[in-house]
């Protein structure tokens, strides 16, 4: 692997567990200059002062992704201090699961704000900013569901199958100004956001289910996925855009 | 997080190890550490294979059945471990439709399906009993997009990803992770001995990167897919065309 240890400047949404957490320490010892925000205050305090701890550069901002002008607010702010965007991992998500014939507008609306919005939020003012640059890499979190479908999630489906769609859209659009955008597509992950919802019952069934119906026998890791963000946040992946890739255990396939 | 050295005193297997992009990998395989095998047709193997360092050369016919599990038998017998199978044999002579010979049909579908079958299957063999693999085989985009000319191309190089994802999981659980990737048009002297230089700055024009694909771009794809990066992939197809193909 080409290893960068350049102080590339990284955004990084929903900083404060999971994926985006895992993602956060796994640049921030690559060498990354860190800017990490989540709606969590006490997840994104944690994740700086681990990264802090190391010697290493965390930058943070309790952000909610879908108020566009805290958003815009922030970007200028991390753009104003360090000079430069490089990176962004749009990752910042949540899950409302509910059957559908029951499912509220407003269940609707928060994942799909969140997911959808939030993304678009920071998207927006990070590519005007990179396109000025001629240069950057976007990562953005959709999910396995952006290929198939699942019961009583209808409203996190369409999120992330959205999500692609927008990655396919922001690749084109913005490949002539050397700028790549691809999406990841998580398989189960133990994250929080596994357990979101579920009793610690519910959770170990879960979790057997997976093991026993996936190829790989077991769920993934939140440092798995930040490996495959480390790759195409980085020059190995110079000619690869608007790209799904999948790191799922071989949960799905095609 | 992956180890530093993860390559280092490995043995890798690569098909068709003399083309454009199987030259890059083994090169950037042997600086790692990796003892390389390549496997490869006779006329295609250097003069002078002792003057190779670490990589050994084997005169192979990928499509046949007998060399390659004879190849495979003589790696395992001296290495006794294969950690690596990374299949890029493949030939293209484009033909219409209408004109295209039973003859490059059945040689294109030879080397490149049933080659990367009986690669897969002898490395299995290998691999299974040390519990640890890691297999990447090489599709194209045109797999997905199909190519004036290119019917028996494109067919082959589907039946890959065909061949690809079922051979995951099937092995999955022995720790033997298989991907692919489908490369868009690369700079190697394959494309180069169909297309002119117009050609290819007409195909350059469509791809929204704005380059052909570089060696070192599938290079860097394979290495990611043979390492720790990329341990909860299986069965993926990892797209390294520029954006030419978004599927």
């Amino acid at each position: 692997m080409v290893s960068q240890t350049d102080s590339r400047v990284t955004i990084i949404t929903g900083a404060g567990s999971g994926i985006g957490k895992a993602s956060a320490l796994r640049l921030a010892h690559a060498g990354c200059i860190i800017c990490a925000c989540d709606i969590n205050e006490a997840g994104l305090r944690e994740t700086a002062k681990t990264i802090q701890s190391s010697g290493r550069t965390c930058f943070t901002g309790q952000i909610d992704v879908r108020d566009r002008e805290s958003v815009e607010s922030w970007c200028s702010e991390v753009a104003d201090r360090f000079g430069k965007i490089d990176c962004l991992f749009s990752n910042a998500g949540l899950n409302a699961r509910s059957a559908f014939d029951e499912m509220t507008l407003t269940q609707w609306n928060l994942v799909i704000d969140t997911h959808v919005t939030g993304a678009f939020n920071f998207c927006q003012p990070v590519l005007r900013h990179m396109v000025e640059r001629r240069s950057g890499a976007i990562v953005i979190t959709s999910s396995d569901f952006a290929v198939v479908g699942v019961p009583n999630a209808a409203n996190y489906c369409a999120a992330k199958t959205a999500l692609y769609s927008l990655t396919k859209s922001l690749a084109l659009e913005f490949a002539p100004y050397g700028i790549r955008v691809n999406a990841i597509g998580p398989g189960p992950i133990d994250t929080p956001l596994l357990r979101s919802g579920r009793t610690q019952e519910q959770y170990e069934s879960a979790r057997r289910n997976f093991e026993s119906r996936l190829p790989i026998k077991r769920l993934g890791q939140p440092d798995e996925v930040a490996a495959v963000v480390e790759f195409l946040l980085s020059s190995g992946a110079a000619y690869i855009t608007g790209q799904l890739v999948q790191p799922n255990g071989g949960q799905v396939i095609w | 997080m992956a180890k530093d050295n993860e390559h280092q005193g490995r043995v890798a297997v690569i098909t068709g190890g003399r083309g454009g992009i199987g030259t890059g990998i083994e090169r950037r395989l042997q600086s790692e550490g990796v003892t390389v095998h390549v496997l490869d047709l006779s006329d295609d193997l250097p003069a002078d294979p002792g003057a190779a360092g670490a990589i050994h050369f084997h005169s192979v016919d990928i499509g046949n059945e007998a060399q390659v599990d004879s190849a495979f038998d003589s790696i395992q017998s001296v290495s006794k471990r294969l950690d690596y199978l990374v299949c890029c044999a493949a030939v293209f002579r484009p033909q219409p439709f209408l004109e295209l010979e039973p003859e490059n049909w059945q040689q294109t579908l030879q080397t490149n399906l049933t080659g990367s079958f009986l690669s897969c299957r002898a490395a299995l063999r290998c691999m299974r009993p040390r519990k640890f693999g890691r297999i990447v085989l090489f599709s194209s985009m045109i797999a997905r997009t199909g190519s004036v000319k290119g019917a028996h191309y494109a067919a082959s190089k589907g039946g890959i990803l065909g061949l690809a994802r079922t051979v995951a999981i099937e092995a999955a659980a022995d720790n033997i992770r298989v991907n692919t990737i489908s490369p868009g048009i690369t700079d190697t002297p394959q494309p180069r001995a169909f297309l002119s230089d117009a050609d290819l700055t007409q195909r350059r024009s469509r791809i929204p990167l704005g380059r052909i694909g570089a060696v070192e771009d599938m290079v860097e794809a394979c290495m990611f897919l043979l390492s720790e990066q990329s341990s909860y992939l299986i069965g993926q197809d990892l797209r390294v065309n520029g954006g030419a193909s978004l599927w």
